[in-house]
């Protein structure tokens, strides 16, 4: 690609929504006279069949080699012009948008002279990046038509029978000792009231016996590595001292074990033997020796006898599978309450949780289906059920865990059905939700049972000291004053939360949390079910709380996002990735691999004394390891440094002193400034923006450049912190390289304002309109003299700093 | 509920509970019963029972060490109850004195073999109530009718008198005192532990009688006229609590040989004798009695220790 650029400029009117505000007969003109455009053109609407044809048509006639549109936001139509090009014959990426219509026309409508002067500079600053484009070649990976998934609760059941159903083999990865999840805890589920386990034991069973789906029971994901199409898993197997296949289930070993423990399953009301299943429904039907509690006393080794298969020899097993993509539906837990004294759990014998009723209430728990009180095994009169124990809860977990309204009715219904007028229910609400089919009419159903309602939050419980009862104060919502109530037992409706090691494994799938601390989605309404790392999506209460039939159609829908990959060969990459220099890494010389730990991704290895590489699969584009290299020896293509630095002189080439130089991420910032332009909010015409993918690109030598070329002002506007950022933590990287730049300026002698970031997120057009106004209205107080004066003091330092830029 | 994991600690005893919504567990030490041996700790699979010494205060006798229960790691298997020569520990499940390991024969109980042949005592013998150093017996007359005869010597026809002699069997460590002290050879005391116990007073520092001071078996040691502790092997039981406070690490020495005990095929049992005798011993047992599988189970686990 040594051959000498011919460029060519279509200028769009955009009907009047270009046209009415800009010249743009003089912006044509001006295009003209720009170094390497060889053709230019203004079309009434470019987008539009004819206005791509001109396009096309004119490469062959004019023999360009590259095109610039001046038009609408990139974000908008880049892909457009990219195919239209491409049909042409040319590389796609020989392609560059200048955004005069968000960017200009529509936010100074009533400045048309200073929008076309803009509009030229845009123009301008769009030819200069073009002319140093290059060739890029998308990438095609091979993939893997296997899926890992890992939770088997009943989302990642639903997901795993769906993706076997079509075809793809399964593994379903499971910590515990069965699959199931807490659905296999319950009695019955809302509305309808079926049995839990009646319901999802056919699935579980159905898992087994599926030909294309492996169960990986009783074993740990210890790490993912690769991409997209291409991930290798490890596992760890857990040894059970049981050999799965010589194990038939039958139990006679339980029956001789002495050794009896808490069960886990049953919240630890009930126990289980040293050597057992959880459940007697457990899939795979496979016995377990806890070997932390177990005495070797052999006694199971007798009753198992001629099957042996019992071996306390086994050791753990490390496995790797390759698979194609990854489903997470590790769930979630729930809030156990013990540092909250208002509701004395732990303390007063008779306060338990919702869950804990669950296994009181079912036939196969722990007091073989009585509800019973602990202080004194006797069935309850009165029983209160306490709403929102931790949730919507500023102090605690501010989030609504959904569910737990249905669930509370339901047990108001149970216990209702189950001990009639022996019973009396309080249920102590905030608010009743009960959206979802069917929802509402169940909870008339609980008050046509009788269950008395009340809106009200508690205040404290205190035990009876003889009695154990429990007195309960509370504010009646709609009496609007303070009541007290005496109850047998109390059941608390607590918070569902992140599930144990949600940390552990966001850390190995690189998949980050939200602010709650469940999994986020990439995005909330359009990709509810993708996470940032292509190829690997989240199903179930592991993204936040959920129910049953919620979580159903999560798993259904991460089965075919899932398929979309799996059902492929290959796998394309968009190649605006990042490229190591083996020439300049320094980490052949020193220890270096900055690189390797800014990326977000974990796409950069730098073993000592090799230069870094990057897996192209892995990178995402975001360019932060780009600008973190101290050797500068990374180049991210279609964003590179030169590429860049062309757009800074292009935007500064005249009356720099009056002008905001703007990086901004295309995610937040960008897309942000998109909004104030379609949402036609005014600003001043001062603002020049350079579009990076994330604002972890912003090199320091970029800014150091805009004020050795005399910059009024600098921005670098990125998305809000800390868990915005489109490539997770780009702008945390930002951040910490802007605020050391920003100590160095003053030590110079900037003025603080004139070097400003700004977090602006693509909802927030008003926002970004606002920045401007101040930061030009900032620039016109400090006036050009003191701007110069500080730029010239600044001027040799600023030189020195970048004097191996000057290439 | 949730699962409650709890200790209360008085003077006498210490009591940890287990306390589920459906089921309650319980261990109590009787701290009087104690003396400090550590038998129970060395066999505890979890290693739930500490052992403390008590600090030595120069000039006054030495106390014996004091024991101590994890709550948080007991799992209630119940082995120090019955492994314990004093029976200082109890225990029960939902108030019930249960044993599961016991129930399915996963460990053993003592075999206290001893024989009192009251026809042979004497009326106003009380010799071996005095001699038991436990005070475990109560010797009482009767008349024919089960009625206590105190006053014997007013007592018209003495030849249907009967002597009763109680033994609290299960708090007895048989040091045969009482059948050593027993004027008529009315009993017969067989040990239930054997092993060898040596002393060898040029080691002993100036002045020490630790091991003597906590001896609860009067006898078993005492102190001669060069000033040291001496054994008398015929009564020692073989506890070890003089081992717990011997200052010295060579002055005496102490190891048990063998158990009686119920029988038993248990690896769990197999690990207890190993360690309250020694890994020969142990093997000894289990050639003798155990089936093929579970034999070659025990020896490979013991495999890796030679
Ligand atoms: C008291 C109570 C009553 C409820 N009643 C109802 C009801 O009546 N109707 C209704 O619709 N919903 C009800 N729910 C909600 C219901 O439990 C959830 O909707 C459902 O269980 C969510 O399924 P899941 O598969 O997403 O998660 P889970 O059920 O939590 O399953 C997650 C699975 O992933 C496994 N796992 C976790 N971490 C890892 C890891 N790191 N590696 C491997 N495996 C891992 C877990 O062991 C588990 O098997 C109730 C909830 C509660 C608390
Ligand atoms: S060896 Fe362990 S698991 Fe087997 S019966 Fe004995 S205590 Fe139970
Ligand atoms: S075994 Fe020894 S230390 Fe343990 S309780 Fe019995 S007497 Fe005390
Ligand atoms: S019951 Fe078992 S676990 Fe508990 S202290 Fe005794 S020996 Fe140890
Ligand atoms: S001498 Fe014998 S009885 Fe006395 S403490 Fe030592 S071992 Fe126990």
């Amino acid at each position: 690609m040594s051959e000498e650029p011919r460029i060519g400029v279509f200028v769009c009117h955009c009907g009047l929504n270009i046209a009415g505000v800009i010249d743009v007969e003089e912006l044509t003109e001006y295009a003209r006279t720009l170094p390497n455009v060889v053709f230019a053109k203004r079309n009434r609407y470019t987008c539009a069949d004819p206005g791509q044809d001109e396009i096309r048509k004119a490469i062959k006639e004019h023999n360009l080699n590259r095109v610039v549109v001046a038009a609408c936001s990139p974000r908008m139509h880049e892909p457009t012009f990219r195919r239209c090009v491409a049909e042409a014959g040319l590389n796609p990426y020989l392609f560059e948008m200048a955004n005069i219509r968000e960017f200009s026309s529509w936010c100074h409508p009533n400045t048309p002279k200073e929008a076309t002067e803009k509009a030229k500079e845009i123009v301008k600053m769009a030819v200069a990046k073009a002319r140093l484009l290059r060739e890029l070649k998308t990438m095609e990976v091979p993939v893997t038509n296997r899926a890992l998934i890992v939770g088997g609760g009943i989302a990642g059941i639903s997901a795993a029978l769906d993706l076997a159903d079509m075809g793809f083999k399964v593994y379903l990865l499971e910590r515990g000792e069965s699959i199931g999840g807490h659905m296999a805890q319950l009695d019955k589920t809302f509305p309808t009231l079926d049995c839990s386990i009646c319901i999802e034991g056919p699935k579980m069973v159905d898992v087994s016996r599926h030909p294309n789906i492996e169960i990986i029971s009783f074993a740990d994901l210890l790490s993912v590595e690769g991409f997209v199409g291409n991930f290798k898993v490890r596992i760890r197997k857990n040894p059970r001292y049981i050999i799965a296949d010589d194990c038939t289930g039958c139990g006679e070993c339980r029956d001789v074990c002495p050794i009896e423990i808490p069960n886990e399953w049953d919240m630890n009301m009930g126990v289980r033997k040293a050597i057992s299943v959880p459940f007697d429904q457990a899939v795979p039907l496979v016995y377990t020796i806890l070997k932390d509690y177990c005495i070797e006393c052999y006694k199971c080794v007798d009753a198992c006898g001629a099957r042996q298969a019992i071996n306390f020899e086994q050791e753990a097993e490390e496995i790797e599978l390759e698979v194609g993509a990854i489903i997470v539906s590790t769930g979630y837990n729930i809030y156990e309450p013990y540092d909250d004294s208002l509701y004395g759990y732990g303390k007063y014998d008779n306060v338990i949780t919702a869950l804990e009723l669950e296994r009181l209430i079912l036939a196969a728990g722990p007091t073989g289906g009585k509800v019973v009180r602990a202080s004194d095994g006797k069935k309850p009169h009165r029983v209160a059920i306490i709403q929102c124990v931790g949730s919507r809860d500023v102090n605690k977990y501010e989030y609504c865990s959904g569910y737990c309204c249905m669930y509370s009715v339901k047990h108001a219904v149970q216990l209702k059905e189950k001990y009639g007028d022996d019973v009396e229910i309080y249920l102590l609400y905030m608010d009743m939700r009960t959206n979802f089919k069917g929802y509402e009419e169940f909870y008339q159903r609980a008050r046509k049972a009788g269950v008395t309602f009340i809106r009200g939050r508690v205040s404290k419980i205190i035990e009876d000291p003889e009695t154990k009862n429990l007195i309960i104060r509370a504010e009646d919502m709609t009496l609007g004053e303070p009541i007290e109530l005496e109850a047998d037992m109390v059941v608390l409706s607590t918070a569902s939360i992140p599930n144990e090691g949600t940390d552990e494994m966001s850390r190995v799938l690189n998949v980050s949390r939200g602010a709650d601390g469940f999994f986020m989605e990439s995005h909330p309404k359009l990709k509810p079910l993708d996470t940032p790392t292509d190829g690997i999506f989240l199903a179930g209460a592991c993204q936040g709380p959920k129910d049953i039939p919620y979580s159903v159609s999560q798993g259904s829908g991460a089965a075919s996002r899932a398929a979309t990959i799996l059902s492929k060969k290959t796998w394309e990459i968009e190649p605006i990735i990042a490229v190591v220099d083996p020439d300049a890494c320094r980490n052949t010389r020193v220890k270096c691999g900055i690189c390797a730990r800014g990326c977000p991704y974990g796409a950069i290895s730098a073993p000592e004394g090799e230069p870094a590489v990057v897996t192209a699969a892995m990178c995402h584009g975001c360019g932060t390891c780009v600008a973190e290299c101290p050797a500068d020896a990374i180049a991210q293509m279609h964003f590179t440094d030169a590429q860049i630095i062309a757009q800074i002189r292009a935007a500064l080439a005249e009356n720099p002193q009056s002008k905001i130089l703007a990086f901004l991420c295309n995610w937040c910032s960008y897309a942000g400034a998109d909004l104030a332009g379609t949402s036609r909010f005014e600003y001043p015409p001062t603002i020049r923006a350079i579009r990076v993918m994330c604002s972890g690109r912003v090199d320091r030598d970029f800014v150091l450049e805009a004020f050795r070329l005399g910059a009024g002002m600098v921005l670098v506007g990125a998305c809000h912190l800390p868990y915005d950022c489109h490539y997770i933590s780009g702008n945390v990287k930002m951040k910490a390289r802007m605020e050391a730049l920003a100590k160095i300026f003053e030590k110079l002698g900037l003025s603080p304002e004139r070097f400003r970031v700004e977090y602006v997120s693509a909802a927030e057009g008003v926002k970004f309109a606002e920045v401007i106004k101040e930061m030009t209205e900032h620039m016109e107080t400090l006036g050009e003299k003191r701007i110069k004066a500080e730029n010239e003091k600044l001027q040799p330092t600023l030189e020195r700093m970048l004097s191996r830029k000057k290439k | 509920m949730p699962l409650k994991l709890l200790k209360t600690n008085m003077d006498k005893e210490q009591t940890i509970e287990r306390v589920l919504h459906a089921k309650r567990y319980a261990l109590t030490l009787d701290k009087e019963l104690c003396t400090g041996c550590g038998i129970c700790a060395a066999i505890c699979p979890r290693e739930a029972i500490e052992i403390k010494k008590s600090p030595k205060v120069e000039g006054e006798r030495v106390e014996p060490p004091t024991i101590n229960i994890d709550e948080q790691k007991c799992h209630y298997c119940g082995m120090c109850g019955p492994i314990c020569p004093f029976g200082a520990i109890e225990v029960k499940v939902d108030g019930e004195h249960l044993i599961s390991v016991l129930e399915s024969e996963s460990f053993p109980q003592f075999i206290r073999e001893i024989d009192v042949d009251t026809t042979k005592c004497d009326l106003d013998c009380v010799d071996c109530e005095e001699a038991c150093p436990l005070e475990l017996i109560k010797v009482r007359v009767t008349s024919p009718d089960g009625e206590e005869v105190r006053d014997i010597k007013s007592w018209p026809g003495k030849e249907n008198l009967k002597v009763v002699v109680d033994i609290d069997k299960n708090l007895c460590p048989c040091c045969r005192l009482c059948e050593l002290k027993c004027p008529d050879d009315a009993i017969r005391v067989r040990k239930m532990i054997q092993g060898f116990i040596k002393i060898t007073p040029e080691r002993c520092p100036e002045n020490c009688q630790d091991c003597l001071d906590v001896c609860p078996i009067t006898g078993a040691l005492y102190l001669s006229e060069d000033e040291k502790v001496h054994v008398n092997e015929l009564f020692c039981i073989y506890c070890g609590a003089c081992k717990m406070v011997c200052p010295e690490e060579d002055a005496l020495e102490l190891q048990r040989t063998s158990i009686r005990h119920t029988p038993i095929r248990s690896g769990a049992w197999n690990k207890a004798l190993e360690k309250l005798t020694s890994t020969k011993e142990m093997t000894k047992e289990l050639q003798a009695k155990s089936v093929k599988k579970v034999k070659e189970t025990v020896e490979k686990r013991l495999a890796w220790r030679g």
